[in-house]
């Protein structure tokens, strides 16, 4: 079969001829394909797609939002959506199924659960950062543990930032991409205002 | 031994500058405020443009992207002092999280080194958000600029951003000086629009009213006075850093010196050892902090941070 000869060649030189503008298509169809394949890259990753990286699947000429658009229309029923956080797409299925799929599923030890010290000193880094162990001490007036920072940075919510510049130059803890979409946020900005009821979250500084 | 401390030269007679009988006038009404811009632009645009005055223009861009970055920070309700914001970014090693400080200041580094013929990559520096209306603002920023000059081009695309989302002062400030950067067909941008801007001046300018346009236009028109200032300040800094250039004998100082031409802050540590930044040069630490030194003795650069350690150096005042 032709196809299948023509499908054998390029695997040879792999992806270096990767047929973004399917110019061979009409354009119906064309479309079709490239929402099916932004639809794709987003189904098989776990972290946000960013606007850059679906680009390299499409044509040149192609928006990506307007595909996104077409694919979130046709989603409109569905009990997951395409959402954007944190500077890119993901898959999120909508919160209101959040306990039907507790129910079903054994989620066993949910890594995201907090104790409430881990929900301190993210909410006070967050606030904070870049901010280092010694400045953390300063806001809960003792030290807070390694074991629990390394819990925060295993769950990818925390990640070592700018050097501070102390002796011995101890990294310093920023939130990460994750920290954004586990919480549902585009933007630090989106961070509620510190008044005096969430003050108490961060440790509230006296100065 | 002793070293004779090289004289920062006073003279600016030579270099173009914004007459007295310009900036004198404190009456403010829009037709002032367009004849002094007029005039402000034209002085910033031959600094800028013609290589013999010298503006050491690579330096003027770095060091507005960090007057920027403090000033979109307070836009933004952040409010990093400017001297966090530059550490976040110099002591970040390399592969590690920014944070949101270091990332702004990236962003708007990003921008001074921008290609301004490249469309691509002005939506990728905006973000995904953004990346489909960016050719049509920009169309329309510059159509008015045209039809108006440059400060209501600038104001065009502010409202015209911020309308699409108010939280977007970075994106705004950003586009804004695109489009002043291309109106003076200016090879790079300089972040100038920010400067002065205040939150309440961006929320009149949204929520419309003719009004709105006189405080904005004023705000730019003090950060293009501003911009004016620092490159004639700068000149004449790199100038005595030119002069005393050939005392140094140091191995690789030539390339130093060209990084102190170029980077509003150098660290010793990082960009002059174990290898001079974009060269292949190497320098020992050692060698890289005595260097420093000497130019502090020399009174060609200044210690930026006051810390005993972590320091940075630069011939910024």
């Amino acid at each position: 079969m032709t196809t299948a000869t023509r499908k054998r060649k390029p695997a040879d030189d792999s992806e270096a001829v990767f047929d973004q503008e399917l110019e061979d298509l009409p354009q119906e169809l064309r479309w079709r394909e490239w929402m099916g394949r932004i639809e794709a890259v987003l189904f098989a990753s776990a972290s946000p797609v960013s606007r850059e990286d679906l680009a390299r699947v499409v044509g040149q000429g192609a928006s990506v939002e307007m595909l996104i658009e077409d694919i979130q229309t046709e989603l409109a029923g569905r009990p997951y959506e395409l959402a954007q956080v944190a500077g890119g797409w993901m898959f999120r299925t909508k919160t209101q199924f959040a306990d039907a799929i507790k129910a079903a599923a054994d989620l066993g030890d949910p890594s995201l659960a907090f104790t409430e010290m881990e929900m301190r000193v993210l909410c006070a880094i967050a606030y904070h950062q870049p901010i280092d162990r010694a400045g953390l001490k300063d806001i809960f007036g003792k030290d807070v543990s390694r074991d629990l920072l390394a819990r925060l940075r295993y769950k990818d919510l925390i990640a070592s930032g700018p050097r501070s510049p102390r002796p011995g130059a101890p990294h310093t803890f920023v939130t990460t991409e994750t920290f954004l979409v586990t919480f549902d946020l585009q933007s630090l900005r989106d961070l509620p205002e510190l008044t005096s009821d969430t003050a108490a979250c961060s440790g509230d500084t006296s100065e | 031994m002793t070293y004779q401390p090289a004289t920062i030269s006073d003279d600016l007679s030579k270099l173009p500058h914004l007459p007295r009988w310009v900036t004198s006038g404190r009456l403010q009404t829009l037709e002032t405020v367009a004849f002094r811009s007029g005039v402000a632009l034209t002085v910033l645009d031959q600094l800028v443009s013609d290589p013999r005055y010298g503006v050491p223009v690579k330096l003027l861009a770095n060091r507005l992207a960090l007057s920027a970055a403090t000033a979109t920070s307070k836009l933004e309700g952040r409010m990093a002092r400017g001297a966090d914001i530059r550490d976040a970014w110099y002591l970040t090693p390399p592969g590690e999280a920014r944070g949101p400080d270091g990332d702004l200041l990236a962003l708007w580094r990003e921008t001074v080194r921008l290609r301004l013929n490249g469309p691509g990559e002005i939506a990728d520096l905006v973000g995904a958000e953004f990346a489909d209306e960016v050719g049509v603002w920009l169309d329309a920023g510059l159509e008015e600029a045209r039809a108006h000059g440059p400060l209501s081009g600038c104001l065009a695309i502010l409202r015209a951003v911020l309308d699409a989302d108010d939280r977007a002062e970075r994106v705004a400030c950003l586009l804004s000086d695109i489009v002043m950067a291309r109106t003076l067909n200016w090879k790079r941008v300089l972040p100038v629009t920010a400067q002065r801007l205040t939150k309440t001046v961006l929320r009149d300018l949204t929520a419309g009213g003719q009004g709105a346009d006189l405080p904005a236009e004023v705000r730019i028109l003090e950060a293009i006075e501003e911009s004016v200032r620092v490159a004639r300040d700068l000149t004449r800094r790199a100038e005595a850093l030119r002069a005393v250039a050939p005392k140094l004998r140091a191995k690789g100082s030539d390339a130093a010196v060209e990084l102190f031409l170029t980077e509003d802050a150098v660290a010793p540590a990082s960009m002059l050892s174990p290898r001079v930044r974009g060269t292949s040069i190497p320098m020992s630490p050692r060698a890289a902090r005595r260097f420093c030194d000497r130019l502090v003795e020399l009174g060609v650069a200044r210690e930026l941070t006051g810390r005993p350690t972590f320091r940075l150096y630069g011939v910024t005042p």
